[in-house]
């Protein structure tokens, strides 16, 4: 197996730039999810890959192979679209069995691997059903049987779980995992769903406007964002906007102390990012790093408490845990914490400070 | 749960009331005159006179083996039920087959397009099987249609030259000297192609349009060329809508009358003309008008049915 690699592919629809001249090379045997906001043109990228879009310019590489002008046909990608696009006047097996029929295999072959795929998506016995006749996650496991039977040399999924309801797709997002792990199949799925691609992926492409935004581990992207977008776009996130001053920042009136940040200029405007588990809740003020803030809604989740408070400085939201002693009430005043390691400085870039 | 009888009562009694008026409004436009042509196919015609209600065959075996039976047998209605099935079938497939690829063409145009392709082919249904036949009267007429530039232009020299002359001689396309399109089966085949053309595109539509481009794509990253997709995706899907919509122009095409008039040689004229000459025409025979429109009848329910039949045939997995 070999990696495929992006040399500064790029899609533009007349004067619209879908995609921007992106370098990326996605691993052998890893999962990468492209995620970002609808319109981001992770699912151009994809459908390029695919080879069912063809780039404005840049170049595609399989390993050492060129890939940029093979046609989808002969590119042997296995490719799950986001309405399954079942074939409804064939049965399951002959749905699964499509690529071999089309390459000319014997029925007897098409009838064993359309087997052995549904024996590997748990569908054992339903080659005979009708399309028509399949549940919602049925269809998703042929659709993936199908995408899985030519033996692809990557397979790629367009928004695979959209079409599911949310209890079954966290069981498929994690046998699809599963079945990835096992398989040892370069993929690629395209998601607008953070946890989705928290869930399966190796790693995170962050995407926003026809760019990548960052690259990494769920971990990562989670706690190290590259910017307020991706901050933002993963998660919940606390983003006040202040002046970076040696190792402190101003906020208003308020300033907290950071670890010194040696990538941003002294003095240059940052947004002072932290996610809600990482701050705490006191009654008194703390001795440094304290912002007070009256609460205005409490979101009981069981394990945990979402607070919601708003202050001088803009709205903040904190994660207790569900066992903590402080007796919450709305209206209540207090003080939240910013620890000095849980603080992460974001630089802004132009487009942010002009909106 | 239970529902007051009161509130019921006029509500029931106001839908069996629209009910029986549907009905009566169905008997009375459809049922009764088709009972009315049936009584008049049993009825008799006087010589020199008109013709009086009866209860013989005599009309339908008229029509089986000709007027002089059994001194003489003569297969001319028979032949005239052929043509009428001839022409009509063979121009109804002559149009599916023509206008399914250029309204899959068109389904994968902009939206706006799609529209106006439409909205064109709607005002070209307004053009009447009358203005149809007199334009194509013209267009393959001897002395000023197609056979005359054909001549003006060379191409008739040429064909002679290379011998395909010839060829279109005995396709009956040609006379010793000239091209000539007109009166042939191929003038009205052509003709009535022309004629549904627009029914064609219209009803192939909504069909082609609703097929799946994932489905064409997913086909595509299976390994399957733009035919293949053609032959084991999109026609299997369209093959119903394929079907009916030859069926109807098929029946649409039964009752073509101008058309055959003016582009069919004599000796092969259809029943239509021929159920309108004994009518209307010298013999004013209308039991026998009568029995050969129920016959001309009969065959087209056998045909649908056969049609239907086929629509209806084996497919695995069709949901």
């Amino acid at each position: 197996m070999a990696d495929l690699r992006l040399d500064k592919i790029g899609k533009t629809y007349g004067v619209y730039t879908a995609v921007e001249d992106l370098n990326l090379t996605f691993e052998a045997g890893k999962l990468t999810a492209l995620l970002g906001p609808s319109g981001c043109g992770k699912t151009t990228l994809l459908r390029m890959i695919a080879g069912l879009e063809v780039p404005t310019h840049g170049r595609l590489f399989l390993g050492d192979e060129e890939i940029t002008d093979l046609k989808a046909e002969v590119r042997n990608f296995g490719m799950v679209f986001q309405s399954f696009a079942l074939f409804p006047h064939m049965s399951v097996a002959e749905n699964i069995a499509y690529s071999l029929r089309i390459a000319g295999r014997s029925r007897r072959d098409c009838e064993a691997r359309a087997a052995e795929l549904l024996r590997l998506v748990q569908l054992e016995g339903l080659g005979g059903r009708r399309i028509g006749a399949l549940s919602g996650g049925q269809r998703q496991r042929v659709a993936i049987a199908r995408a899985l039977a030519q033996e692809p040399r990557i397979f790629l999924l367009d928004e695979p779980m959209s079409a599911l309801d949310a209890q079954l797709r966290g069981d498929m997002q994690m046998e699809l995992r599963r079945l990835q792990q096992r398989l040892g199949i370069t993929t690629i799925v395209v998601t607008h769903d953070q946890k989705e691609a928290m869930t399966m992926a190796d790693r995170i492409v962050v995407m926003s406007r026809g760019r990548v935004e960052q690259v990494g581990s769920p971990q990562d992207i989670y706690h190290r964002p590259a910017n307020a977008f991706v901050a933002a776009f993963i998660g919940t996130a606390n983003l006040l906007p202040g002046l970076l001053h040696q190792d402190q920042i101003q906020v208003g009136a308020d300033r907290f102390q950071v670890s010194p940040e040696m990538r941003i200029s002294d003095r240059s405007e940052v947004t002072l990012f932290c996610r809600p588990e990482a701050l705490n809740l006191y009654r008194e003020a703390p001795p440094s790093n304290g912002l007070a803030a009256e609460v205005t809604f409490l979101r009981d989740l069981g394990p945990s408490i979402e607070v919601h408070l708003t202050s001088a400085q803009g709205d903040i939201t904190v994660e207790v845990s569900g066992r903590t002693d402080l007796d919450l009430q709305l209206g209540d005043r207090l003080y939240v914490e910013f620890p000095r390691e849980a603080i992460r400085v974001l630089p802004r870039d132009a487009e942010e400070k002009a909106a | 749960m239970t529902v007051e009888a009161s509130s019921l009562a006029p509500n029931g009694f106001r839908r069996l009331a629209s009910r029986g008026l549907i009905l009566a409004l169905v008997l009375f436009l459809s049922v009764a005159p088709f009972l009315l042509v049936i009584a008049v196919s049993l009825g008799q015609k006087i010589e020199g006179g008109a013709w009086d209600w009866g209860l013989t065959f005599e009309n339908y075996q008229r029509f089986f083996v000709g007027g002089d039976w059994p001194e003489s047998w003569s297969p001319l209605h028979l032949q005239q039920l052929w043509y009428s099935l001839f022409y009509a079938i063979a121009a109804s497939l002559l149009a599916v087959v023509t206008a399914f690829p250029f309204t899959w063409a068109m389904t994968q145009l902009s939206r706006r397009t799609q529209a106006l392709w439409l909205i064109f082919f709607l005002t070209s249904l307004s053009l009447s099987e009358v203005f149809v036949a007199m334009g194509w009267d013209v267009l393959l007429s001897n002395r000023s249609g197609l056979p005359m530039l054909l001549r003006e232009g060379g191409i008739t020299q040429w064909l002679k030259e290379v011998g395909w002359f010839q060829t279109f001689r005995d396709w009956g396309l040609a006379n010793p000297r000239d091209l000539r399109f007109k009166p042939t089966s191929f003038a009205t085949i052509l003709t009535m192609t022309y004629l549904v053309w627009p029914y064609a595109v219209i009803l192939l539509y909504p069909a082609l349009s609703r097929v799946d481009r994932s489905m064409l794509e997913a086909a595509a990253t299976m390994g399957a060329k733009p035919t293949a997709v053609m032959l084991s995706i999109v026609l299997p899907l369209v093959r119903l809508s394929l079907i009916g919509t030859t069926l109807l122009l098929f029946v649409f095409l039964l009752g073509a009358y101008v058309v055959v008039a003016v582009f069919a040689e004599p000796a092969k004229q259809t029943l239509s003309i021929a159920i309108y000459e004994t009518i209307h025409g010298l013999t004013l025979n209308a039991p026998f008008g009568a029995a050969q429109a129920i016959l001309l009848l009969v065959a087209a329910t056998l045909l649908l049915i056969i049609g239907t039949r086929l629509s209806r045939a084996r497919r695995v997995g069709e949901g």
